[in-house]
């Protein structure tokens, strides 16, 4: 038999169902959240790495001259600290996607489909592997090309002249960042098929990977003695990248994504375990005359606050068991999509069971942990206070000075006086609802105003842009010749010469180390010429100013530049590498240049002298008259095929419109994610409202009567708590939109440092702010006008007898 | 006169008779209000011995309340001694006191105070439940003959709001007598019931005491001074007579 006060906890459960399902649905809503984005982290972390790690990426690649034959590989895999080796090369190409529309196409040359052991990659369908003449696309970049398995491509290599290939079959590389993300398409070929297309065979590329992989550091120690030794045997080591070990290129972005979304989702559990504590809050105020008699027959205060603990748990218990099996399937779907957009496959959907606990601890223990206050100090009143508890013991109106203030008001309505008085009546209730509405109007307008800083952030980047079209040639040809070459193609408003090279960061040893993934785009560093006059960027300076015609040793790095010297500062020299020779540098300055990898600016004589390309060009950015995307593609194309006339090879040719592509790309997760995750947290807001008001109403149903029986009609009751509400919620709105900036700040600087290595600008979204407004408004006079409309029905004698 | 000084509770006074129940020395109570302190006991000695059925009268606001409410524990009292059933109230914390009154004194209120969720039945165990006194199994047992002696058995799973005041009254004492204690305090407990059923109750507590129970009853109809051994005068704060 169960004691009467286990009793009594069924029997106020049932009585209370409306309240109870609320705080359940409240804090399901919260375990869901938490558990939606928890299974979706752990799954996706694991299976990333498990995706990456399965390519067996190379810890190193070296550029080498001549090629790598089977002897200098026999050689080369022997030597100390070198686990094992391959040859490879990667062509950067272009492939026709659209009659003279072309896209990069990064060719990854494989000597053995079938034996390839380093930076491997799965068959999808169709050949493998591919026979002479062939090609194999990534899984994702078919799309891109516009065509079918089956059908031939045009390609154009940076040696040889546009042929046509057969795409053959579809793998899948989990080792790099999507196509259609990065809007370049990805080909394998063997070698005979490169030799058909560029004219040579030669593998430039040794694959390495190295026995200790744990960091950089690690992998450079064998990586620079091997390149050495490669060097003493007459090879030339043009470059050396090394990425970042075991780590995807979109891991980082990733996993800070996925930790912003945990904050949010930890912050609905929160707020809704600070619901659960108010609407306990409301019953106990409610009960408060039945404690007190239950202290009298002789229960202690520990006794009664299990009571209210044990409903607590209880209705923590259910929220779990309501919201953790969605939030398992949900975080798979999640998971599944993010795999998708990262192009990886989810070998397992395993959730560990850890996250099952966290999942419980959170439902059950968060609200109990929160409501642990409330309800000891309330089993803690004297049996005297509980008895001659009416509603309004302790915190009658009359007793502090804002009362006094709001008593002193003229000339307001009277029933918006009373509406007023009356909201101040319950302070803790008061400031509980406040608290719960502000802070959830607190996140919606950060995750909103994260998003717009966020757009805002690309806009910028975009503004920054002021060009249509960018090309980079396969050599450097010269000024007069190129700029003849396209001087006749229409719609075209200025031309410079934005010559390029890679660099590196300056090493004792000479050797040319560098950051880069096998993509050649991720952590990449770039040394480029640009005309000081030029009005195709306009960055914002950090720190100092931008070049100036004299600066002949000045360099302005980019922040992501900046960030592979650490502490550097204006005025400081540097030393890059740059094919081998050290190159020094004054910095006069640092801009902030987003989404676009680590660049030094330096002047045209600067760039000439350390290539040695005395007017020479290799890269230019034109303006067009029009910048509408059917212009500069068609502009483009022209552009190209005059320069190809000339006998000049475009590498690559990137529209505006295809850079605002990309960028989109790594951005779309991320706004649909803060947009779900701002619902979830309104709609617990919105239920902390109704419940309430709806325990104001109950509380003051016999005060309704008094005022009713007193002469009041009931529509003057009704707009006495639809103010209260409305008085509430704009409260609340205020709050929350102060609230809101410091939460935009601080978010804004963790995504937009992990996403752009730089703070999102401050932005309160004047849009977010209406819209919550909006929803305040409504969801106050729902929320109010419902109870209060019950209990404005109620008789007079109904209400008088309510207790 | 001393016998053990071990327990706390029980040092200091002993009653000079061992049939002293309850024993106030020069007890005050003071209320903060807004023009300073008020004082709604001004010294207040008086006695209770084993078996009495004392009635605590007087006009409205003289102190009936705050005296039987300082008896009780539930309020404290702002100088003096008060000894009940052998301990010093006084010197008890909430949570002592809810323990001691949950055995050493049934309170009877003016509304009753039934939970309503509860059953008849159910709120008389309760007290059991919360002082952990008889066991589990015969706590029905008890709760039922404890209705059958204040004439409501049959009441006994109906919830209090389907009940009359008088039936109301009764399970409350019947609720009051849970845990077998010495006292029963009552503010007032025919005050909501009409003067039949209130002569019932009246004539029930009477049983009571000559069943061996003390009971000190705040009342405001002169017409029970029959029932009672003794009446206390009360007059603004200080007894009278
Ligand atoms: N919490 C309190 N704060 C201030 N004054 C109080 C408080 N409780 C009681 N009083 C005052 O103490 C005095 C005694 O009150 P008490 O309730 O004991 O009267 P009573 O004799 O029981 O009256 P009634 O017959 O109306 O129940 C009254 O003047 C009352 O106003
Ligand atoms: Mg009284």
């Amino acid at each position: 038999m169960i004691g009467p006060r286990w009793k009594k906890l069924l029997r106020d459960l049932q009585a209370a169902q409306g309240r109870m399902l609320m705080m359940v649905l409240a804090i399901a809503v919260g375990v869901f959240s938490v558990g939606t984005i928890l299974s979706a982290y752990t799954i996706l972390t694991r299976e990333i790495s498990n995706n990456y790690l399965g390519t067996n990426p190379a810890s190193a690649l070296l550029e080498v001259e001549p090629g790598v034959d089977d002897a200098l590989l026999a050689e080369a895999g022997g030597r100390s600290g070198i686990e094992a080796v391959e040859a490879s090369s990667t062509v950067v190409a272009r492939v026709e996607v659209s009659p003279n529309q072309w896209m990069p196409l990064l060719l990854f040359v494989i000597k053995d489909f079938d034996t390839m052991h380093i930076n491997k990659f799965n068959p999808e369908s169709g050949e493998w592997p591919p026979a002479e003449g062939h090609i194999l696309i990534e899984r994702e970049a078919l799309s891109l090309t516009n065509t079918e398995v089956g059908n031939a491509i045009n390609v154009e290599t940076p040696n040889g002249s546009k042929q046509e290939v057969v795409i053959s079959g579809l793998v899948h590389d989990p080792g790099l960042a999507p196509a259609w993300q990065e809007q370049t398409v990805y080909g394998y070929i063997t070698p005979a098929t490169l030799a058909m297309l560029d004219g040579s065979s030669d593998l430039h590329i040794l694959k390495v990977i190295v026995e200790d992989q744990s960091s950089v550091q690690a992998i450079e120690a064998p990586v620079s003695e091997l390149a050495a030794w490669l060097k003493s045997q007459g090879y030339a080591v043009h470059e050396v990248r090394i990425p970042p070990p075991q780590k995807h290129p979109h891991q980082t972005q990733m996993v800070a994504i996925l930790t912003m979304m945990l904050i949010f989702s930890l912050m609905a559990l929160v707020l809704s375990a600070i619901l659960t504590a108010t609407m306990i809050g409301g019953l106990l105020a409610q009960q408060v005359r039945q404690i007190g008699v239950m202290k009298a027959v002789g229960a202690r205060s520990r006794q009664i606050a299990g009571i209210y603990l044990a409903l607590v748990a209880l209705i923590g218990s259910a929220a779990v068991v309501l919201g953790l099996p969605p939030s398992l399937a949900a975080g798979r779907g999640l998971a599944g999509l993010v795999a998708q957009l990262l192009n990886f496959t989810l070998y397992s959907t395993d959730i560990p069971g850890w996250v099952y606990l966290v999942q419980f601890l959170a439902g059950v223990l968060v609200p109990f942990l929160i409501a642990l206050g409330p309800i000891f100090k309330t089993t803690r009143v004297t049996v005297r206070e509980a008895i001659n508890d009416f509603g309004t013991s302790k915190e009658t109106f009359g007793s502090r000075r804002l009362d006094s203030w709001l008593g002193k008001i003229q000339g307001l309505d009277s029933t918006l006086m009373l509406a007023l008085r009356n909201t101040f009546r319950r302070r803790g209730r008061l400031l509980l609802t406040l608290s719960l509405l502000s802070v959830a109007g607190g996140i919606f307008l950060a995750a909103l105003n994260v998003k717009t800083a966020w757009e805002q952030n690309l806009a910028d980047a975009a503004a920054d842009r002021r060009y249509d079209l960018e090309i980079r040639l396969n050599s450097p040809a010269p000024k007069e010749k190129v700029l003849s070459a396209i001087g006749d193609v229409p719609g075209i408003q200025q031309v410079e010469a934005w010559n390029y090279e890679p660099a590196a960061k300056y090493r004792p040893d000479g050797l040319d180390i560098v950051r880069t993934y096998p993509d050649g785009g991720h952590g990449s560093f770039t040394l480029r010429s640009l005309p000081p006059e030029t009005e195709m960027v306009r960055l914002t300076i950090l720190e100092g100013r931008w070049l100036q015609s004299g600066d002949t040793d000045g360099v302005v790095l980019n922040h992501m530049a900046r960030a592979l010297f650490p502490n550097v500062k204006v005025g400081d020299q540097i030393q890059l590498m740059l094919d081998g020779k050290e190159v020094d540098l004054q910095v006069v300055g640092i801009a902030r240049e987003l989404v676009t990898p680590a660049t030094a600016y330096v002047l045209p004589e600067k760039f000439a002298e350390v290539t040695g390309t005395i007017e020479q060009v290799n890269g230019i950015r034109i303006v067009m008259n029009k910048h509408d995307a059917v212009t500069r593609s068609n502009v483009a194309g022209e552009v190209e095929r005059a320069l190809e006339a000339n006998g000049m090879n475009v590498k690559v040719s990137i529209l505006e419109t295809m850079l605002d592509a990309a960028v989109s790309g790594h951005v779309y997760i991320l706004i649909v994610m803060l947009i779900v995750m701002s619902v979830l947290i309104a709609i617990v807001g919105a239920l902390g409202l109704v419940s309430s008001m709806g325990t104001s109403v109950i509380e003051r149903t016999r005060e309704f009567g008094i005022m009713r029986s007193i002469g009041a009609r009931s529509n003057t009751v009704l707009w006495n708590v639809i103010s209260e509400g409305i008085f509430i919620g704009l409260m609340s709105w205020v709050i929350a939109v102060a609230m809101s900036l410091p939460l935009s700040l601080s978010i804004g600087r963790l995504i937009g440092n992990l996403a752009f290595r730089f703070p999102l600008p401050l932005i309160l979204s004047p849009s977010a702010v209406v819209i919550w407004l909006a929803i305040i408004v409504i969801g106050s006079i729902a929320a109010s006008a419902y109870p209060a409309r019950n209990a404005s029905r109620l008789t007079i004698r109904e209400t008088l007898v309510y207790v | 006169m001393f016998t053990q000084v071990a327990n706390p509770i029980k040092e200091a006074i002993l009653p000079a008779s061992s049939s002293r129940l309850i024993e106030l020395r020069g007890v005050t109570k003071a209320y903060e209000v807004a023009s300073g302190q008020f004082l709604a006991l001004k010294g207040i000695d008086m006695q209770v011995d084993a078996g009495e059925f004392v009635a605590v009268v007087g006009k409205s606001g003289s102190g009936k309340s705050t005296l039987i409410n300082v008896i009780t524990g539930i309020d404290d009292a702002s100088s003096g001694e008060v000894l009940v059933a052998s301990t010093v109230v006084s010197k008890l914390d909430q949570e002592q006191l809810s323990i001691w009154r949950g055995k050493s004194v049934g309170v009877v209120f003016q509304f009753f105070q039934l939970l309503p969720t509860l059953t008849v039945a159910e709120n008389v165990i309760l007290p059991m439940d919360f002082c952990n006194t008889y066991p589990v199994r015969e706590r029905r047992e008890r709760a039922i003959s404890l209705l059958e002696k204040v004439g409501i058995a049959e009441q006994a799973d109906k919830l209090p709001a389907h009940l009359s005041g008088g039936q109301q009254q009764r399970a409350a004492i019947a609720r009051a007598l849970a845990n077998d204690p010495p006292i029963l305090v009552a503010d007032e407990p025919t005050g909501n019931l009409d003067t039949q059923t209130s002569e019932d109750v009246m004539r029930l507590f009477s049983k009571l005491v000559e069943e061996g129970k003390t009971v000190v009853m705040v009342t405001h109809e002169r017409d029970f001074s029959r029932y009672f051994t003794r009446t206390i005068m009360l007059a603004d704060g200080q007894v009278v007579s």
